[in-house]
């Protein structure tokens, strides 16, 4: 037994050298200060209120309670919070944000990456100063444009999810022109010169040849442009007044705000916008870890 | 005949074309246009116009008042320096976006140099880095502040008492000073992957026979580190640097989320919304984005016009 377990250290001793040792404990510091916030979330949304509200914290919780996500979800809770009314909200805004942004950009991305015209780097140039305006100064006329016409037209502009969804549209068409385009002149022109030869015409083209080409792009775009509207906090916070309108983030915001503290609570909403973005991440991440450094988050 | 009606048959091809490429970018080009560009003129318009809840209705006829939302952005106790008491939100907010920028860009380069190593696990080790940046916002910076709770219940004052290192809990976030400090670590915690990535791909293009070459004439890690590494990061270090920095200096939710822009935190966005939709005064908060937008603007010249050249020069 001593000498097993001096063989041990012995061996452990041998392999530790100081570049090794310095690397592992970085490595295990990166891990723990990455990860610990994500365990801290959902543990916490596993917790009673008697556990949060502990003198001292809770860290790992004696049975998975769904208390939190009983307030979340069950109507015969004395403060429920009918937070299923929000996921969908959030859906509605973001699977169309999504949709038309990648039909439009589609489009577009094409026209710039593959047809000459003049004032396309004009245009080009343009769409990419987005990334200059921070959100905040372009709320402000956006706010009082689209008050103007509301009032003309007769819409809503507050706690209106299509306009939420237009506003959504200036944020995410940008990026994902510039990402789409990048894409489309990756793909040989040659491809499509021989299929315009076998007498297709342009729109032929882009639908039969470009597009099927260019779907592991499509689907990053798509993605990109979901989590952003999916992550959206200061557009939805001036836009939106009424609670049944409310997106996540600002049903989590307003939880937060609370006279009466629940993190739990919070921490259980936040588990269930966070985990579906993890999750796709984590099956796309091929696919989308070129758009991250392509600017497919701005922020 | 046949001579001249060739070209005229690629001229109308030609011109077909352009009227496709117009037609298919016409739907983006005008929401782009709309969305964007002219809100953007416009609101220079509302900054020096008085425009509030009041007549938004009748936005377009609001009285033009000339610098008076300059001239009361200025004179405001939030953005005014004063020495000894408050940084105002302009110094605020150029400190916090520098020190925030050069951190993440610090912890992205030592993530970027960890995993440019082969050892088992690493791609599972990769996608975990990216957690930060991927997850929402809202999440991840409610979990920070219930992480920083300020109760002795919070996790870091539980620890840090145990530890002997505190007597009593502290307000991480309602404290001047450290607020910011945290603020702007957890800038560097939730931005390294963007810079990770970016130094990640440079890396892994950088010629290893220079390695190879320096081995043989004996450089140790250090060496190899500072004169082959750095250099061959120089231009993706100054992209990133750029980009971060103006992505940090035009960030809202961040702050707003995790001190609502108090304890000295209140920072130029911060600042815009407050005064637009909480005073419900757009002019000067327009004025106040107007001032961030020069800020940035003249770096930017400064940066791309002095920095950027000065490098090709040598």
């Amino acid at each position: 037994m001593e000498t097993e377990r001096k063989n041990f250290i012995d061996h452990m001793a041998a392999w530790i050298t100081w570049p090794r040792l310095i690397f592992s404990l970085a490595l295990l510091f990166f891990l723990t200060s990455i990860l610990f916030p994500f365990y801290w979330m959902v543990s916490s949304s596993f917790k009673t209120h008697a556990e949060i509200a502990g003198r001292e914290p809770v860290y790992i919780p004696e049975a998975l309670r769904l208390e939190a996500y009983k307030e979340l979800f069950d109507p015969s809770h004395p403060s429920y919070q009918d937070f299923g009314a929000n996921i969908l909200n959030t859906l509605k805004v973001s699977v169309p944000t999504a949709m038309i942004a990648v039909f439009l950009a589609v489009l577009g991305s094409y026209a710039i990456a593959r047809l000459k015209f003049r004032g396309k780097n004009f245009l080009l140039n343009s769409i990419l100063l987005v990334y200059l305006f921070p959100g905040v100064l372009l709320i402000i006329p956006l706010f009082a444009m689209l008050a103007q016409i509301g009032d003309r037209v007769g819409f809503n502009v507050q706690d209106n999810l299509g306009v939420l969804i237009f506003t959504y549209l200036s944020q995410t068409l940008p990026v994902a022109l510039y990402m789409l385009t990048n894409y489309f002149r990756t793909i040989p022109d040659e491809i499509e010169q021989a299929a315009m030869i076998d007498g297709c015409s342009r729109l032929d083209v882009i639908w039969r040849v470009t597009l099927p080409l260019a779907i592991p792009a499509l689907v990053s775009v798509s993605i990109y442009t979901f989590m952003i509207a999916w992550n959206e906090f200061l557009y939805a916070l001036v836009f939106l007044n009424n609670h049944a309108m409310f997106t996540m983030p600002i049903k989590i915001n307003t939880i937060f705000n609370d006279p009466t503290p629940r993190p739990h609570v919070v921490m259980a909403a936040s588990t269930i916008m966070t985990v579906p973005i993890v999750l796709l991440f984590l099956s796309m991440e091929r696919y989308l870890e070129e758009g991250l450094t392509a600017g497919g988050v701005k922020g | 005949m046949a001579i001249v009606s060739k070209p005229n048959h690629w001229k109308s091809l030609r011109a077909r074309e352009t009227r496709l490429a117009w037609s298919l970018i016409s739907p983006t080009a005008l929401i782009v246009f709309g969305l964007v560009i002219f809100p953007a003129i416009f609101s220079v318009w509302v900054s020096f116009h008085d425009v509030g809840l009041h007549n938004l209705n009748d936005v377009f006829h609001a009285p033009f008042v000339g610098f008076e939302n300059y001239r009361k952005v200025f004179a405001d106790f939030a953005f005014k320096f004063q020495p000894g008491q408050s940084w105002g939100a302009a110094v605020t907010s150029v400190v916090y976006s520098f020190t925030a920028t050069i951190l993440t860009i610090f912890v992205g380069l030592i993530a970027a140099l960890l995993l440019n190593r082969p050892f088992r696990g690493r791609s599972i080790t990769r996608a975990v880095f990216l957690f930060p940046y991927v997850a929402p916002i809202v999440s991840v910076a409610f979990v920070w502040r219930w992480i920083l709770d300020p109760r002795p219940s919070g996790v870091v004052n539980d620890i840090l008492m145990k530890l002997g290192v505190i007597d009593l809990p502290i307000a991480y976030l309602a404290t001047r000073g450290l607020a910011l400090l945290l603020v702007i670590i957890f800038d560097a915690w939730r931005y390294f992957p963007f810079a990770m990535l970016m130094i990640l791909a440079r890396l892994q293009a950088v010629d290893s026979t220079m390695y190879e070459a320096a081995e043989v004439d004996g450089a140790n890690t250090l060496q190899k580190f500072w004169n082959i590494t750095i250099p061959e990061l120089r231009y993706v270090l100054g992209a990133v640097f750029l980009l971060r920095l103006m992505w940090t200096f035009n960030k809202f939710d961040d702050i707003f989320l995790l001190t609502g822009g108090g304890f000295g935190t209140r920072v130029l966005p911060v600042l815009t919304y407050e005064f637009s939709f909480r005073l419900f005064d757009f002019g000067r908060g327009a004025a106040t984005a107007m001032i961030l937008l020069t800020i940035l603007a003249i770096f930017m010249a400064f940066y791309i016009g002095v920095v950027m050249r000065s490098d090709e020069d040598e």
